[in-house]
């Protein structure tokens, strides 16, 4: 059990001594491929006060160019083999018998397979899965056993040609007679995966020390005696014992509840979903045994993940490994992608590529057979509210989620769903626990909400009725109820910033869809027999981040003041690329001019790592920071919403360094020119008074100076006129101090610091660059945040708010969206387009949530490898009132609000907003998603 | 054993392709991604469902009419002309882009993608309707209604649709003669 793990969990990578890792986006050239429209130089991407007119990467994406990982062929990528082989999986699809070998007697002797590969055979090669406990023991069945998990592989076939390749998979698709089984066995799943609890109760109002709390005092972490989970003994020992009395003391308060409290208790169901990411799991690996070069061309959204788990696969097997050279092309996973088998798997098959690329690509019934699943989660949930007040004493949840037959990130989500369950409320006493199962399901891993929709979603449909049951406005027991700036969650810590929910409230209860409900619902009804009619309401906020944020990103301007932009963040749809280089334009008023992402060749920042965050203790942290080269992280997945906020961080500070430590002494010295010190010298003009837009730069009433004359006037004084940064978010930012030529000690919200200096820098300046042509600056001294951080939980909130009109067609129980509202606070809008882009869009996958996306876990479910879109209902078009839907962000409360993570946040409060308004409609109640029309006519009848 | 293979030649983005010896049974998406590297007709379902994998196929009278790539064998489109994603934009004769197509210049214009897998089915799906809204007007009051139905089949993941239908009823109002009354 790792004690303090957060977020996203863990993974460490193997020994990997003298092997070089390569990372290296794929398409820079389509990436960068702008229609260029003269006479105005550059690209035409933007409006002229620096807005962009469509997405960086849109001419590619919108012409077809190849983009995403699964387009490239072998003959695409420079220096590889021009001939190309193409694999595929047999998967079981029995967990209950024994796996005894594969019969390819259907596909006859002309589509046999130039290569198959068994379990004995990675064995007898040293192959073993990287992390067992993460990525499962097995890449394929042995045989013999019993498989893990529905639909886990048996075999690998490989084709040296397609045609053959592709008429072979056709062949053995549905066939049961492929795979052969022999005896009847109990299932085999892996061990449970995990078991924590929050415990909270307050020292009698918000702002009095805690009583306990995890983050004052601990997490709690159970194990498992068979399927029981087994919680620590209570009692005054240490800090778990002390938090267990602490959740019998809210038992006993619960039991002890009496007339004057409202009790409610509910059990609830979120079930399990595939993401459905329209490009399948794909990779294409090829082995180059001569020069022992593990070329790797995948879909992920966590590369350097992928490169250094390979990386260290490949050393402990017969293979010779010199080097690992990723390749990573444009990706859409929802968080699916992000530490996941399928590329790992892929290497396998490019190691048996016989000296030629294999290309590994899921079709759509593969891709739900073992793609990364969302957890269903079952909840046992209890609120006990003051009747005469309408506040809430105590919120006790206590989830089970089932992780499937691989670990992945199962106990991570599980516990994350229980920190985020409080949603938008104050709980003075609280008691979260969750469980994560194994079992025969196919795999659940990271999937966008990442266990807070199952738990927020509950919540709110319990708030709705508990205010139902009280006699007031839903939106009026939120009220007194809300979580304000300031307050602490339910595990202890004080979120960052103002938290607005009762903003937004007080706007959702203005607004027409809610003011008018009832008039409109009695109008309705009368002019439409037969159809009920509905509104809802849910409020919910969501964290971003993981608790280990960690990025890398360098500016640099030459003469003639063009910028050069590096960020180690890759394009997973959401516009990172896009909103990265606006962020540049807000401060140095002016975009890029050249822009490069996926960057993970840094010579100038050499940074080490134990890549521990989450569990290394305090004392080994201070130990370890003594080395100023060391970080806890070098960067993060694409995932967890972390883009805008977290990697716009390492963006904004490198920028804000260059204003500081080039364009403003640059500026001052333009305008200090002349007799006397200049224009400059009569006025007192100050740095917080520079102001950078539109290519300009101005302070205090001084002439206008354009950027490319600053730009020029800093390489002619030599200085910094290149800045890489690395940046460590720990709940909190870490900040060191650095010895600055010519300016003496700084501090920076950084942890890493690399500068190049301009041109006419002397001789001892030039000296200095000796990291990649940078001079990289040891820090003086650093503070990260505590180790004590991590059982924070989370610090970092975006509420939304959606109000769901629907009609309910009480004969064929289908539930109609009519219209829908939402209001999300996110601070500053980097681009509002992208913003809004996400808010439809997270809405869209929220409806399908609510509405008709379901797999059953075993047998009939995807592991059987028949599941695909006919049968698996997604929204379209028509699901989503498209015409009709409106949202509306709060403005930010000034300037500096920084940008929010809402990725995921977007797509929660739709789901029980939808099942409120069923239940306004024909008031009956849905504790089961999804809310289907039998289960509606079942209510009914 | 060889697979059976038979002759296909077809016109490409205007250029004639083939004949070329395919295998009798090769779905279309396979025959553009994998012998001609064209990989903008994207694999979604295999089943015809959610239509990223669309072409156009150019009528003899000019007309355009959508096809699912990949449940449609490549050679149904022997002799045909088909027009793919990547033969919508105008392109010098290095390859350079010269301009969008009216549909592509308005999604990019109305952020109307994320992750742009599924664009190119999007691209052809409302390029065929304009195409139809040319022979036959509809009413304004019709614009919405039609716009969605028409592009109800085509799935999207990232974008909920929104920017997407905005995009190509915005086209549709700025381009004179698609409605009437």
């Amino acid at each position: 059990m790792q004690v303090g793990m957060s977020r996203r969990g863990f993974l460490r990578a193997g020994a990997l001594a003298g092997v070089a890792l390569k990372v290296s986006f794929l398409t820079p050239a389509a990436q960068a491929r702008l229609i260029e429209t003269p006479p105005r130089p550059g690209p035409d991407w933007l409006t002229p006060d620096g807005k962009p007119k469509y997405r960086l990467d849109a001419i590619a994406k919108v012409t077809g160019a190849k983009t995403f990982a699964r387009d490239y062929r072998a003959p695409d990528l420079a220096g590889w083999p021009k001939e190309q082989s193409h694999a595929f999986l047999i998967h079981a699809t029995k967990a209950d018998h024994t796996f005894e070998g594969i019969d390819l007697s259907v596909l006859g002797e002309g589509l046999k397979p130039d290569r198959i590969v068994l379990h004995e055979d990675l064995i007898a090669d040293g192959i073993t899965t990287p992390h067992p406990d993460f990525f499962g023991d097995v890449f394929l069945v042995p045989k013999g056993e019993t498989p893990r998990l529905l639909g886990q592989p048996v075999a690998l076939l490989i084709y040296r040609d397609f045609a053959r390749y592709d008429a072979a998979k056709r062949t053995v698709r549905f066939d049961d007679s492929v795979v052969r089984y022999g005896a009847k066995t109990p299932f085999n799943p892996p061990p449970h995966y995990g078991a924590s609890r929050y415990v909270r109760i307050d020292g009698g109002t918000p702002d009095a020390e805690d009583v306990f709390s995890p983050f004052k005092d601990t997490a709690i972490f159970g194990s498992f005696s068979g399927d029981a989970v087994v919680w620590p003994p209570a009692g005054e020992g240490d800090a778990m014992a002390r938090g267990m009395a602490a959740a019998a003391q809210i038992e006993r308060d619960i039991a002890a509840a009496g007339d004057g409290d409202l009790v409610l208790k509910r059990h609830y169901f979120s079930q399990s979903i595939d993401a459905s990411a329209m490009e399948a799991d794909n990779g294409n690996v090829w082995y180059d045994a001569e020069s022992g070069v593990l070329h790797i061309m995948a879909a992920s959204q966590s590369p350097y993940e992928v490169a250094e788990v390979s990386a260290g696969m490949v050393t402990k097997s017969k293979f010779r490994l010199t080097e690992v050279d990723l390749k990573v092309g444009y990706t859409v996973g929802y968080g699916t992608k992000d530490h996941y088998l399928f590329p790992f798997l892929s290497v396998v098959a490019g190691l048996y590529g016989e000296g030629r690329p294999v290309r590994l690509a899921n079709d759509r019934f593969e891709q739900f057979q073992t793609g990364l699943k969302r957890h269903p989660f079952w909840m046992d949930n209890t609120l006990v509210i003051d009747r005469a007040t309408g506040k809430f004493r105590i919120m006790t949840g206590h989830f089970k989620t089932d992780g499937g037959g691989r670990a992945n990130y199962s106990f991570s989500v599980s516990f994350v769903g229980a920190t985020a369950a409080q949603s938008i409320y104050y709980l003075p006493k609280s008691d979260f626990s969750a469980a994560a199962f194994a079992s025969r399901a196919v795999e659940a891993g990271s999937t966008r909400g990442y266990g807070t929709l199952q738990s927020m979603s509950a919540t709110e449909m319990m708030v709705d009725e508990a205010a139902e049951l009280l006699g007031l406005d839903a939106i009026e027991l939120r009220l007194r109820n809300v979580f304000r700036s300031g307050m602490k969650n339910t595990q202890g810590a004080i979120p960052g910033g103002a938290l607005r929910n009762e903003e937004i409230l007080l706007k959702a209860r203005a607004h027409p869809l809610w003011a008018e409900r009832a008039g409109k619902k009695k109008a309705y009804e009368a002019a439409n027999p037969g159809k009920k009619y509905g509104v809802g309401y849910a409020h919910v906020q969501k964290d971003y981040g993981t608790g280990a944020e960690a990025a890398l990103a360098s500016l640099e301007i030459d003469p003639q003041g063009r910028i050069r932009f590096r960020h180690v963040a890759h394009e997973m749809g959401p516009g990172v690329t896009t909103s990265q280089a606006i962020m540049v334009g807000e401060i140095l008023g002016r975009v890029p001019d050249e822009t490069e992402y996926g960057v993970v060749r840094w010579p100038q920042m050499p940074l080490e790592t134990t890549d521990e965050p989450y569990t290394l203790s305090q004392e080994e942290e201070d130990r370890r920071k003594e080395n100023p080269r060391w970080t806890p992280r070098i960067t993060s997945p694409m995932s967890a919403t972390n883009s805008v906020y977290y990697l716009g961080h390492a963006t904004r500070e490198a920028a804000r360094i260059l204003v500081d430590l080039a364009l403003w002494p640059a500026a001052r010295a333009l305008w200090s020119r002349g007799t006397g010190g200049g224009m400059l010298a009569p006025y007192d003009v100050r740095r917080e008074e520079l102001s950078l837009a539109n290519g300009m730069l101005n302070a205090g009433g001084l002439p206008p100076l354009a950027f490319e004359a600053v730009a020029a006037e800093a390489h002619r004084m030599g200085l910094p006129v290149g800045v890489s940064v690395h940046t460590f978010n720990r709940w909190q930012w870490t900040e060191a101090e650095f010895d600055i030529p010519g300016r003496g000690r700084e501090r920076r919200v950084v942890d890493a610091l690399a500068l190049r200096y301009g041109e006419g820098a002397p001789a001892e300046r030039r000296q200095l660059e000796t990291t990649g042509g940078w001079h990289f600056i040891e820090r003086a001294a650093v503070s990260y945040p505590p180790t004590q951080r991590n059982n924070a939980g989370v610090t970092y909130y975006a509420p939304m708010a959606t109000l769901a009109e629907v009609m309910v067609d009480t004969a064929s129980g289908a539930v109609t969206l009519l219209s829908h509202h939402s209001i999300l606070e996110c601070g500053r809008q980097v681009v509002p387009e992208l913003v809004s882009g996400q808010v439809q869009g997270g809405i869209a996958m929220g409806i399908g949530h609510a509405l008709k996306e379901y797999l059953p876990l075993y047998e009939d479910g995807p592991g059987d490898g028949t599941w695909n879109w006919n049968r698996y209902e997604l929204p379209r078009a028509l699901d989503v009132a498209l015409w009709t839907q409106t949202a509306e962000v709060l403005p930010p409360l000034s300037d500096s609000d920084p940008p929010k993570g809402i990725a995921e946040v977007v797509m929660i409060a739709v789901v029980p907003a939808i099942a409120n308004a069923v239940t306004h409609a024909i008031g009956k109640r849905f504790y089961d998603l999804p809310i289907t029309p039998e289960k509606v006519r079942e209510a009914l009848s | 054993m060889t697979l059976p293979t038979k002759p296909l030649a077809l016109t490409v983005n205007g250029q004639p392709v083939g004949p070329l010896d395919v295998p009798e049974g090769l779905m279309m998406q396979d025959f553009l991604h994998e012998y001609l590297n064209l990989t903008g007709a994207r694999m979604g379902c295999g089943q015809g469902i959610c239509h990223a994998c669309t072409i156009m196929v150019e009528e003899a009278d000019g007309a355009v009419r959508e096809m699912r790539t990949c449940i449609t064998g490549a050679h149904w489109f022997a002799g045909k002309k088909v027009v793919t994603i990547e033969g919508h934009a105008q392109h010098d004769a290095q390859g350079g882009l010269v301009a969008l197509s009216p549909v592509q210049q308005a999604f990019i214009e109305h952020f109307a993608f994320q992750c742009g897998y599924c664009t190119p089915g999007f691209v052809t799906g409302a390029t065929v309707l304009i195409d139809q809204l040319k022979r036959a007007p509809i009413p304004r009051a019709e614009l919405e209604k039609t716009v969605t139905e028409a592009l109800d089949k085509h799935i999207c993941r990232c974008t909920g649709y929104v920017r997407y239908h905005t995009a190509v009823r915005d086209l549709i109002l700025n381009t004179p003669g698609l409605l009437r009354g």
